[in-house]
């Protein structure tokens, strides 16, 4: 489990979990660390925080509520499974969530069913047809998601089905910084990095990932069963890239010299006919 | 006189964190400046081994943070520079003996006796290494040029700068570079870790087989004159100063005629 995540539903507000931290000083770390989105971003949004397990005294609840507070991100509900933290947040005139809060999306990645992943064949460099008008062709091994297909409710077979979700994402989540090794970010609707997301970060969303920067890490979108879903970046070098039920890898050659490395322009990752593909177009 | 206090970190082990603190310690020395190390790796302490100075080793960190005695009567001279001191760690404690609040009260005592106080922090992200940045206002990251070490260097980073209020200032070294495997792409260069890791570079260090003996004879190589290691420590110490020191030559083309004559004779030869 992620030490932070920011986890926003449109009708809901936003999330600002840190239960996955086990000292008050990590829940800290994160939260200033990852909390560098523009301020208007909160504004209007209803704000909440997980504290989890957490065991906090008032004047370390203070501490916690101050820092998001300064990043403009006013908590108004905070959850709590500790009563030594609630009697804290009732002394910081905080009101405590009821039931429970809202959850990262549960997203059932089988390794089992690696076994049944199609063999394909891929060139070790990056194809030269890259720069021709057609759409790209594999580059990147899939993962077949025959036993994952009874997860999710929208097949995949055919394209055309318009079964798939197709229900508006209104919102985006816009964050300008770097996402470092260790960090989450996850968003029910489309998701907007204007930097770099380092290997060993995380990105989730609903809708589509674009990356202004390169994304190295591992990106999932169209989380929930949207096969509709994108993944772009500026350069596209992740270390995984899953977008519904289907997961692809890069290929397996050494990962180091990204100083050097071709320059292969954006790219766009999207699921044609159950696999992903990548493409220098855009628009579609 | 209010000292700097520089945390040396990594997150990952085995990177160079005790012997860049032991070399850079003895380089800001012998450029005049009075110098504290500070050894935080609680229960495997290292850096009063590089020091030699492991037998005169009496009160250890421990000792002073539940006061069974004074920070002078732990400060342990060094048997060369006279403005040099060591603060063990307890070998026979572990991480949990120290707490936050206790190291910050530490570092603004030595704060106030020496120009400069490098606190060598432990290897990982929980208390160990928290408890070491507590009283620290700039870092330097020591990395070495792997997926590996790179990759828990950029963690490391990010809790750095989580904690930018406190740390000001964070740099990076890049440790244990070999310039021909870099030029044979078969090792990650200087641009390719900071194309990841995007931190200011304070300094490179070529691997060297002298660091192994220098080690082993309690003698770190930055006090002779004689490695190019221990000159990339110095360049760094220089640089710590404020001083604009170009970065080594690392090209191993650039080889002197001595060097190519030794490889012509012996190709295996490392020079």
């Amino acid at each position: 489990m992620s030490k932070i995540a920011i986890i926003s539903q449109p009708d809901q507000g936003v999330l600002i979990d840190v239960s996955g931290c086990t000292t008050m000083q990590e829940a800290i770390d994160h939260l200033s660390s990852t909390l560098q989105v523009s301020s208007q971003f909160w504004k209007g949004s209803n704000v909440a925080l997980n504290l989890g397990k957490l065991e906090l005294a008032p004047n370390q609840v203070a501490q916690v509520l101050a820092i998001a507070k300064g990043v403009g991100a006013n908590p108004q509900t905070v959850w709590s499974d500790s009563a030594v933290t609630r009697t804290g947040l009732t002394q910081n005139n905080v009101q405590i969530g009821t039931g429970a809060p809202m959850s990262l999306p549960k997203v059932n990645l089988d390794s089992s069913a690696q076994h049944d992943f199609v063999q394909e064949e891929f060139p070790e460099e990056p194809p030269i047809e890259r720069s021709s008008e057609e759409d790209i062709t594999h580059f990147y091994e899939t993962q077949d998601g025959e036993s994952l297909k009874q997860e999710f409710s929208a097949p995949v077979e055919e394209p055309e089905d318009k079964a798939v979700k197709t229900a508006p994402l209104p919102t985006v989540l816009y964050l300008r910084q770097t996402l470092r090794s260790g960090q989450t970010v996850s968003h029910k609707g489309h998701l907007v990095i204007i930097g770099d997301v380092n290997p060993g970060a995380e990105l989730m969303a609903e809708g589509d990932i674009t990356v202004w920067g390169a994304l190295r890490g591992i990106a999932h979108a169209g989380i929930g069963g949207n096969v509709q879903a994108e993944i772009r970046a500026l350069k596209l070098q992740p270390i995984q890239i899953r977008i519904a039920h289907a997961i692809a890898r890069s290929p397996d050659r050494p990962r180091v010299k990204f100083a050097s490395e071709k320059f292969t322009g954006p790219e766009t990752a999207k699921l044609v006919e159950g696999k992903i593909r990548i493409s220098k177009r855009s628009i579609d | 006189m209010s000292g700097r206090v520089i945390v040396i970190t990594s997150g990952k082990g085995g990177v160079g964190k005790t012997t860049a603190s032991a070399n850079l310690g003895v380089a800001l020395a012998n450029t005049g400046a009075s110098v504290a190390l500070v050894d935080m790796d609680i229960g495997l302490r290292n850096l009063d081994i590089l020091m030699g100075l492991e037998n005169r080793v009496v009160y250890n960190l421990v000792d002073v943070v539940e006061e069974r005695c004074k920070l002078r009567q732990a400060l342990v001279k060094d048997k060369r520079l006279p403005n040099l001191s060591l603060l063990p760690a307890a070998q026979t404690r572990d991480k949990t003996a120290v707490n936050s609040d206790q190291m910050k009260k530490l570092c603004e005592e030595l704060k106030e006796l020496f120009e400069f106080v490098l606190v060598d922090s432990p290897a990982g992200i929980e208390s160990g290494f928290q408890n070491a940045v507590a009283g620290a206002e700039e870092a330097i990251v020591i990395t070495t040029p792997e997926m590996s070490a790179v990759r828990d260097a950029d963690r490391i980073i990010g809790l750095l700068e989580a904690r930018k209020d406190e740390i000001k200032e964070y740099r990076l070294v890049l440790n244990r570079i070999r310039p021909s495997m870099v030029k044979n792409n078969d090792m990650m260069s200087v641009e390719d870790v900071l194309e990841i890791l995007s931190v200011k570079l304070l300094g490179v260090v070529p691997e060297d087989e002298e660091i192994i003996t220098s080690t082993n004879k309690g003698e770190p190589v930055s006090g002779t004159d004689n490695t190019r290691s221990g000159l990339a420590f110095r360049n760094i110490a220089r640089r710590l100063r404020g001083e604009d020191v170009p970065f080594m030559d690392m090209d191993p083309q650039n080889s002197t005629w001595f060097s190519r004559i030794a490889k012509f004779f012996n190709p295996a030869a490392r020079v």
